[in-house]
């Protein structure tokens, strides 16, 4: 288990937070790490920063998220990885779509060429507005930006124009993105989530298609995707037994 | 050149996957047999789902590697889907089970043939779940009740996968000696503690060892029981390429199964093991890959 202290710590938003630490490795975009909070649990995060000092984004959720996200500078982060594959960040123009707390992973892509979709069920879920020059926010109730889901969004954009797209979320709204970008931009790399317990490809818990999630993914293109009869329609719960999206 | 098996059932290549690895969707398991295994072995399923422990759930520091998954399955009922997408892979599937008793180990093993399995390995040996694997086998008068019980109900092979961590496997091997064949081993009963933390690594502190660390602990066994006892036997424990397997194999074992490697090499290790496995045959002029189980016991 790798360990570093943590450097700084920021409140986004009430249940939202950014933890910074140092830490050399070479990590790429989209990548993540499993920390563990000893005596509690341990969670996959993926980075939102990747200089020397790392940064993680985290929502609160759970015992181990509300741990995490409340380490304080001086504190000691405990965590294996870096695990799973990374984006692949094209020169061109680049579509990033992220729903809540899917927008961190992508925020290390952001350059004067990228154009931002930003989704959320309400207003407190959108973050990282402000490092986007261009940018369209959407919620569900419309308390911030339109109203309406990240696919709307997509409507208003000419799709066409971007080298890549990216998208990470949850799998529905990941789907949804998948069936309305297929026939116009099939340039696409999209960040999975599933239930994930080993991070290095063995246990089989976060597996699609007999692809997992941890080791050959997170990021699969929409090609691979397309070959996925189970994206989008099925997964294995925590336990095992399969259950619908 | 022949590397077909019989384990009960005909194998095309000594190679199967071990139960507990990349084996609780169906899918994934077609793929380990389109990526050449002879054979798949499930998860280890019981009568109810089971969530099994809270990550962390392995501690992986190569060539040891401890995990405790809690047998986590969906239950009985719920597994039919899994094989069926699983024998899409035109191989043998077979279901691994565990139970408290005779009565669910023979009701989980009908359903298993029921759904299409083509063998049974009965989980005597899981050291890390209360009442359950390692706890049932260390007991031998229950483990030959539940080996009868399950062999007069149904009509496909019976394997029963032991544990190391028992002061006599012999007297074990023998209360499952109705069995069609011995898996030996499971994981070895193990903990790490974190220095930094001053705390137990895996949720449930005690895990199972595998890994590259374990297989001279897993020949000495499949050795140690082939000379006891005519029995067949598949080997598991540390494999990683075919010079383990061979070692297996000379040891007594009539096939071999792969797990915690697939870690390091992929699915793909597979189809390496019957290349390299055709390469040492030619290598050493021998025809027959049966020829080589037990001839380090002669």
């Amino acid at each position: 288990m790798k360990t570093s202290i943590i450097y700084e710590s920021i409140k986004l938003n009430d249940n939202t937070y950014i933890i910074k630490f140092q830490d050399n490795e070479n990590i790429g975009p989209g990548q993540f790490i499993m920390v563990w909070v000893p005596g509690i649990n341990e969670i996959p995060l993926s980075f939102s920063g990747l200089g020397d000092l790392k940064e993680i984004t985290i929502k609160i959720y759970g015992k181990a998220s509300e741990h995490i996200a409340h380490l304080k500078k001086g504190d000691t982060i405990f965590f294996r990885g870096p695990y799973g594959k990374p984006f692949e960040n094209v020169a061109g123009k680049k579509l990033l779509i992220g729903a809540g707390t899917g927008i961190a992973p992508l925020v290390p892509l952001i350059n004067k060429n990228a154009y931002g979709v930003l989704s959320g069920k309400t207003g407190e879920d959108i973050i990282f507005q402000d490092r986007f020059e261009k940018k369209s926010i959407v919620t569900d109730d419309g308390s911030y930006g339109k109203k309406g889901y990240a696919v709307d969004a997509l409507k208003d954009i000419d799709l066409s124009e971007f080298d890549m797209i990216y998208a990470c979320g949850p799998e529905i709204m990941l789907k949804s993105v998948m069936d309305y970008i297929i026939n116009i931009n099939g340039k696409a790399q999209f960040s999975l989530e599933r239930p994930m317990k080993c991070g290095i490809g063995i246990c089989d818990s976060c597996s699609i298609n007999g692809y997992q999630v941890c080791t050959d993914g997170p990021v699969f293109s929409l090609n691979q995707l397309m070959e996925m009869p189970e994206f989008g329609n099925t997964r294995l719960s925590y336990s095992g037994k399969r259950i619908k999206i | 050149m022949n590397i077909e098996v019989d384990i009960g059932i005909k194998i095309s290549n000594p190679f199967m996957l071990a139960s507990g690895i990349l084996d609780e969707n169906g899918y994934t398991i077609k793929k380990i047999l389109e990526s050449g295994a002879g054979a798949a072995v499930t998860k280890s399923i019981g009568m109810e789902e089971r969530r099994g422990y809270e990550p962390p759930v392995i501690y992986e520091n190569d060539p040891v590697f401890i995990n405790a998954i809690g047998l986590s399955n969906p239950g009985i009922e719920n597994f039919f889907e899994e094989i069926k997408i699983a024998l899409m892979g035109k191989k043998p599937v077979i279901g691994s089970i565990f139970g408290k008793d005779a009565e669910e180990f023979s009701y989980i093993a009908r359903k298993m043939e029921q759904y299409g399995a083509s063998a049974v390995e009965l989980n005597l040996s899981c050291p890390h779940v209360n009442g359950y694997g390692m706890e049932v086998g260390s007991d031998p008068n229950l483990v030959n009740e539940i080996v009868n019980e399950v062999k007069s109900k149904i009509n496909i092979p019976v394997y029963s996968k032991l544990s190391p961590n028992t002061s006599d496997i012999i007297e074990e091997a023998k209360a499952a000696e109705k069995s069609d064949a011995l898996v030996l081993i499971n994981t070895i009963k193990a903990m790490a503690i974190d220095i930094k933390a001053k705390k137990p690594v895996l949720s449930n502190i005690y895990g199972g060892m595998s890994g590259k660390a374990i297989k001279p602990v897993g020949i000495r066994y499949v050795y140690e029981i082939k000379k006891e006892m005519n029995k067949k036997i598949i080997g598991v424990g540390g494999i990683e390429n075919i010079n383990d397997a061979i070692e297996y194999i000379m040891a007594g074992a009539s096939a071999v199964q792969i797990g915690t490697a697939i870690y390091k090499y992929g699915k793909n290790i597979f189809n390496k093991l019957n290349n390299d496995l055709i390469s040492y045959m030619t290598a050493n002029h021998i025809d027959n890959i049966n020829e080589l189980t037990g001839v380090a016991l002669k």
